[in-house]
């Protein structure tokens, strides 16, 4: 497939290789003969790695290649995958398939197509060869930051539970960046370039829309591990980021699966398998709520004007709320709606510059965040319940009670619900699987 | 522009800067000696009834030994005047900072320790630098502050020894002073300010405010003013500090420093109090924001109090009240500029004319609407209210009332957003009304004397709260403010608009200079600078040849147009030269003459239409030009003009769903851009912005996915994004938001290439108003651009190439007098310009054949048609004018000729290009 011809004919989408030189990893990607899809990350200096570790090195890498192929094989999504940089074994060939197919569920629906059987990654090595070593890796844990409010709730508790931690984060963002130096971590920038042929494609009409990110920030972070000696990367998703945004044929669809505990799992399974036995993989907030990693943010006012979990990027940072929050996409509202309950209405006013929730043309924006009539935006926002949850504290508070939402859901929701499932208390109780160490476990809990 | 202050004296260069002092030297014999020689001991010179000055230093005027040096410059001055000086002073700057660490600490004693450290350093560095021979005074203090984190009081943070903490600041930086300006031979003496400084507790204050925010009821005080005249001349305090009854260290809150230098003033009653600060005193609005701002040169105590209550922070408002009641004057002095008189605050005159002399904002405000049905006659409800409030210790500011709602405001305050107390009065209210909070909210008030008399000043000022939800509007009983409370979000943008409103309506009368010194531009020597002669004047002879063949004409320089072309272009570009706009359009709405045309084509413009007859007439013009080259941008245009425009391979822009909706088909296989609107519009009128639900152009953010997925279905590439949001602004920094924002938003898309941010850039028009900085312009578009390299970046001026390049002239035809009014009648009318008339536009206009005499009288410049609102210039002070002298309005190039139109069936002025 060359620029020139439609994008959506292609037949096969091939892993063409992968090189390391300085820090800088190169994926190479390709469909059919067309020219090569080159995307590049760079990390920072790091001294040279030790030949023991060299060969999980390799196995980080060919991780990572594997992964973030997601982002240039939807531009096509051919019928056929051809990996010619390494040999898969089953196991690993079925977590590919999973997280295609799972990855891709919201940009399928987008797109109205069915990738179910579409997705086959050739297997060609008859047995997973000996698990990975432990490589004896430092116990320092890389965190990464996004700017919104749960990666600085992980810092958080990292720093009170004593643990040496890198704020780490991928690509340009100023915001980030605040966040970041905020936070006074050591601090890792990984720059990622993505191919410019594929701007091109998605102007000729490519497939495009939502990919797993999350899952391809993870193998980055495997590789910054190795390359920057950590023994942990502490993730920060929490319960609800498991739950499906909307069935669709048949299938769950979740605009966040690689946030999901089933991501989780299996991708920590597959870094345990293939590159080191003692490499952590694990989000630090799996056991929370959304409401309950806001309650844990309200608790402090450190990040107050420098952070934004609105959806918009803002490369470009200014002094006002406004510059940080949009206030017309589905975070911002649910994080306005989230934070509420637990912090005084005019601080949480003066982080956002403006009342969401007395803004009546935001009625429908809010009724979808508590799935009233609608479907959960496509977005990382909280389960419905926890929504109505929040409203209904909101109800209970005099200084809110008034304002044009929350009295209209006071007066139209509200009768509608069982109340009994409303109660914050059940929100915030922590529950559910998680993989967090003992000793973390306890800096999450022991709070207050 | 600037008045000297009647009365003041200049001290000899001899001390470096010339100092105007604020006091009246003349009265004292000794003035004459201004400059001698310091003897090391003056007691016995100064009669003992020399008047006293206090000169209050802030933070940054105590941290260098250059501004110890300028200190002590300032009080030689004074004492070689024949004055009693006394030196109230701040801690360095951002001491008190590091003091309120571990004031707050709880006992962290990591954070303690660390901003002690800070405090030792920035302290032995400075006594270093000020080459003290001894630090023992200094160690003292530091000793005292390592003692004070050993007390066992630490860990709770007691308020008596977060006093002692923080009184360390000021007690520091005297000791530092004193030991310095000793040593340069200013015989001084050290003053503990809490041995004289005596706090009272008043009947609602609480613990916290008795001891961190007291009140020192100062009255004149001659016993205290003799005993300290027999202990010398010359003394250095502290601001900030003073004692209780019990003898404790107490502070006198934020801003505790002028309060300080004014209850001093008041004890001593002193001939003056000086602030000296950072800036040159205060401002009709925060220079920040409004770079025009002028500097007040006087105002009375209850105007300043109100401006200082109301936003600005060069002056604590604490520090008036005890002046204004000992009638001591306080001005406000810039240190880095003593020459500058500042601004001086007194007693106000009896005679003075109502006048607005600032306009303020504060930001953070919090409404508490309180509605009641039983409100109605029911006795004694404001009382349960506002006895909430004091239970909760919330200070109510404006109170706005009806028969069954009141709404108040409070103040921001640390209070409000790190505890839960407002959610506790809301709780507590809402057993006695229903309660509602609004916030975040800003109070827009207008200051000045007489307020009530200058409503009807105001309706421009008015109109632009017109499109805006204003919660409450409170007028002070004492009749020295007008307040409105809009929405946070709003006011940066509001200020700088209210500002010229202010001047332009005449109510802020910036040209009275006994009020209004120079603009904050001007004395950052940033005002624009005198632009060269236009070139009407250099080509007036032969304009009057023009104009001798008939009037009235509008004439069009090209040579002017391809200037303002070439300028725009080079100045909007990198450091380096390179460009920053990848492609240049001309709005030809703005003049679509063919002569005008092939001038921009031949400068490389492409074009922007908004009718298909504006592309039909660049088509006639140009026809070998590219139809790629030619954006149309209608609005609410019919369906026809569409089809055509896409025949024509000429790109299109949308703005509404409409067309996709229902017109799918015509787009089909075409690219087209999208208009958004961003939501705000901007402009020097209502009716030239262009975003805003207000508005009618552009595509609301939150139907631009449904616009996606129209664009879509009809099989249209949507490559282009385009805002515009308004015409004539001169905010260099618009730009950069809305490109910003478009980019920002682009990024959601998968083919965009243009991002298109429109033009609207202003040309100033009248004297004083700085031109647009496009230096800023292009730094803040390099800035975007570089962040979003993937998007080549479009504008689309009009205005701003071909205004200054027409002018229009006319023949005074017939000269009026009525009452006091002057008419000038010329013949061209709304017919030929309606701007004045449409956007009460503001055009110079001189008479062209008597160029160069002086001004005779202030006349109405009126047309000859039947409209009351044919006026094209009122208030315009011209030279004697005749029937048959030819007036020239400038600025008519653009929104002139092709606005004209055959009212009163009256030819508008035709056209020549000079």
């Amino acid at each position: 497939m060359s620029p020139l011809t439609h994008p959506r004919e292609a037949r096969a989408f091939r892993f063409v290789r992968r090189d390391h030189a300085d820090g800088v990893v190169s994926l190479v990607y390709a469909f059919d003969d067309g020219p090569e899809l080159v995307e590049r990350i760079v990390f920072p200096a790091a001294s040279a790695l030790v030949p023991a570790r060299m060969r999980a090195f390799e196995a980080a890498l060919d991780l990572l290649h594997l992964v973030a192929g997601v982002s240039y094989y939807k531009a096509a999504v051919p019928a056929q995958i051809l990996v010619e940089s390494t040999r898969l074994d089953a196991a690993t060939a079925g977590f590919l398939d999973a997280l295609y197919l799972h990855g891709l569920g919201e940009f399928a629906y987008h797109n109205r197509l069915d990738l179910r059987g579409r997705i086959r990654f050739p297997v060609a090595a008859d047995a997973p060869g000996a698990p990975a070593p432990a490589l004896g890796l430092a116990h320092r844990t890389l965190v990464p930051i996004g700017g919104g409010k749960d990666s600085l709730v992980s810092v958080e508790v990292l720093k009170r539970a004593g643990a040496a931690a890198t704020a780490t984060w991928v690509g340009h963002s100023p915001l980030i960046a605040a966040c970041a130096e905020r936070t006074r971590l050591p601090l890792l920038n990984i720059r990622r370039e993505l191919s410019p042929l594929l701007f091109e494609y998605n102007k000729a009409g490519a497939y495009n829309g939502h990919i797993p990110v999350t899952a391809i920030n993870s193998a980055i972070l495997v590789v910054a591990a190795l390359l920057h000696d950590h023994d942990a990367i502490a993730f920060s998703n929490e319960r609800s980021a498991s739950s499906a945004t909307l069935e669709y044929e048949g299938q769950a669809v979740n605009h966040q699966w690689s946030k999901g505990w089933e991501f989780e799992q299996r991708f920590r399974e597959r870094v345990h398998a293939r590159v080191a036995a003692d490499l952590a993989y694990y989000s630090l907030l799996r056991p929370l709520s959304e409401l309950a990693v806001a309650e844990r943010f309200a608790r402090s006012d450190r990040y107050d004007d420098v952070f934004s979990s609105c959806n918009r990027n803002f490369r470009i940072l200014g002094p006002r709320p406004a510059d940080r929050w949009c206030g017309q996409c589905p975070k911002c509202h649910f994080v306005f709606l989230a934070l509420a309950p637990f912090m005084p209405k005019p601080r949480l006013l003066g982080i956002f510059g403006r009342n969401l929730l007395d803004d009546a043309a935001l009625a429908a924006a809010f009724d979808a965040l508590m799935e009233y009539r609608d479907h959960k935006p496509f977005e990382c926002v909280g389960e419905g319940i926890e929504s109505r949850a929040a409203m209904a504290a909101l109800v209970e508070r005099a200084e809110w009670r008034e304002d044009a939402l929350v009295a209209r859901f006071a007066d139209e929701i509200l009768p509608q619900l069982e109340r009994s499932g409303l109660a914050l208390a059940t929100q915030l109780a922590p529950g559910g699987e998680h993989a967090i160490p003992a000793g973390l476990l306890a800096a999450l809990d022991a709070d207050r | 522009m600037f008045p000297p202050f009647p009365r003041f004296a200049i001290a000899t260069p001899a001390y470096g800067h010339p100092i105007a002092l604020c006091c009246d030297a003349r009265k004292n014999p000794v003035f004459a000696r201004a400059g001698s020689p310091l003897p090391t001991d003056r007691a016995a010179l100064l009669p003992a009834d020399a008047p006293w000055v206090v000169v209050k230093f802030g933070g940054t005027s105590v941290s260098t030994r250059a501004r110890w040096e300028t200190i002590g410059r300032i009080a030689r001055a004074h004492h070689d005047a024949g004055r009693r000086v006394l030196i109230v002073v701040s801690a360095l700057s951002g001491i008190t900072d590091q003091l309120k660490r571990i004031a707050e600490s709880r006992g962290d004693l990591a954070c303690c320790r660390a901003a002690q450290a800070t405090i030792i350093a920035r302290h032995h560095a400075l006594h270093a630098e000020l080459g003290l021979p001894r630090r023992n005074a200094i160690d003292g203090w530091l000793e005292r502050l390592a003692q004070l984190l050993d007390d066992p009081r630490c860990a709770g943070g007691d308020l008596g020894w977060q006093a002692e903490v923080f009184a360390l600041g000021e007690l520091m930086s005297s000791t530092l002073g004193a030991g310095f300006l000793a040593g340069q031979g200013l015989p001084l003496h050290w003053l503990d300010a809490r041995e004289h400084m005596r706090s009272a507790p008043l009947a609602n204050q609480g613990a916290w405010a008795r001891q961190l925010s007291a009140t020192v009821p100062a009255a004149p005080d001659a016993g205290f003013a003799a005993a300290l005249a027999a202990r010398g001349e010359s003394f250095i305090t502290q601001g900030f500090i003073a004692r209780n009854d019990a003898g404790e260290t107490v502070l006198l809150g934020r801003g505790g420093s002028d309060t300080s230098a004014g209850c001093f003033g008041a004890m001593l009653r002193a001939e003056c109090v000086e602030i000296w600060t950072d800036v040159p005193g205060m401002f009709s609005a925060n220079p920040r924001i409004v770079p025009e701002a002028r500097l007040l040169a006087q105002l009375d105590y209850e105007e300043a109090q109100e401006i200082a209550t109301t936003g600005a922070k060069v002056l604590h408002p604490r520090a008036l009240g005890p002046l204004r009641r000992a009638g001591v004057p306080l001005v406000i002095k810039d240190t880095n500029r003593p020459a500058l008189a500042g601004t001086r605050i007194r007693a106000a005159a009896s005679d003075a004319a109502p006048c607005v002399k600032a306009i303020s904002a504060r930001k953070g405000v919090t409404l508490v609407s309180m509605e009641t049905v039983g409100m109605w006659q029911q006795v004694g409800f404001l009382a349960d209210v506002f006895a909430e409030f004091k239970r909760h210790g919330l200070s109510v500011d404006l109170i706005g009332s009806a028969e069954t709602n009141v709404t108040v405001s409070l103040d921001p305050s640390e209070n409000l957003v790190t505890s839960d107390v407002l959610s506790a009065l809301a709780t507590d209210l809402a057993k006695i009304c229903r309660v509602k909070v609004i916030a975040p909210c800003a109070a827009i008030t207008l200051v000045g004397r007489g307020m009530r008399s200058l409503l009807h000043r105001l309706s421009g000022v008015l109109a632009e709260f017109g499109a805006l939800d204003v919660h409450l509007i409170s007028q002070s009983s004492n009749n020295l403010n007008l307040t409105f409370v809009v929405d946070e979000a709003l006011v940066d943008d509001l200020i700088p608009r209210l500002h010229g409103l202010l001047i332009r309506a005449d109510a802020l009368r910036a040209e009275d200079g006994a009020v209004f010194g120079p603009s904050w531009l001007e004395l950052a020597g940033e005002a624009p600078a005198p632009a060269a002669p236009t070139w009407w004047r250099r080509e007036r002879d032969a304009l009057l040849r023009i104009a001798a063949e008939g009037t009235p004409r509008f004439v069009y320089s090209i040579d002017a147009v391809r200037a303002s072309a070439r300028a725009l272009r080079v100045a909007v570009a990198t450091p380096s030269g390179e460009p920053l706009v990848d492609r240049w359009h001309y709005a030809l709405k703005a003049n679509p003459h063919p002569a005008i045309l092939r001038a921009l084509h031949e400068e490389g413009f492409a074009f922007e239409c908004v009718s298909l007859a504006e592309v039909e007439a660049v088509r006639t013009t140009l026809p070998q030009l590219a139809p790629g080259r030619i954006l149309f941008t209608p609005n609410f245009a019919p369906r026809e003009e569409y089809a055509a425009a896409l025949a024509a391979g000429v790109r299109v822009t949308l703005d509404a769903l409409h067309p996709l909706q229902h017109w799918a088909s015509l787009f089909d296989g075409h690219e087209i851009h999208l208009r958004v609107d961003l939501g705000v519009g901007r402009g020097h009128h209502d009716k030239v912005k262009t975003g805003g639900t207000g508005s009618k152009f552009g595509v609301a953010l939150d139907q631009v996915d449904e616009f996606r997925a129209l664009a879509r279905a009809a099989g249209a590439r949507i490559t282009g994004l385009h805002a515009h949001l308004g015409s004539g602004i001169l905010d260099a920094s618009h730009w950069r938001s809305v490109y910003a924002q478009v980019a920002s938003l682009a990024e959601g898309f998968n083919r965009i290439e243009s991002i298109d941010i429109g033009g609207g850039l202003g040309v100033p028009s009248r004297p004083g108003e700085a031109p647009l900085d496009l230096a800023a312009l292009a730094a803040g578009l390099a800035e975007v651009k570089q962040a979003y390299p993937r998007f080549a970046l479009w504008m689309e001026p009009g205005r701003f190439l071909v205004a200054e390049a027409g002018v229009l002239l006319a023949r005074v035809t017939q000269l009026k007098r009525k009452g006091s009014q002057l008419y000038v009648g010329v013949d061209a009318g709304m017919n030929s310009l309606l701007r004045p008339a449409l956007y009460e536009a503001w055009h110079e206009i001189v008479n062209l054949s008597r160029l160069d005499e002086p001004v005779a009288a202030m006349v109405q410049v009126v047309g000859p048609i039947c409209e009351t609102g044919d006026v094209l210039g009122a208030n315009r002070r011209l030279p004697a004018c005749r029937e048959g002298d030819v007036l020239l309005v400038a600025q008519a190039g653009a929104y002139g000729a092709v606005m004209g139109s055959r009212y009163n069936l009256r030819e508008p002025a035709a056209e020549v290009v000079s």
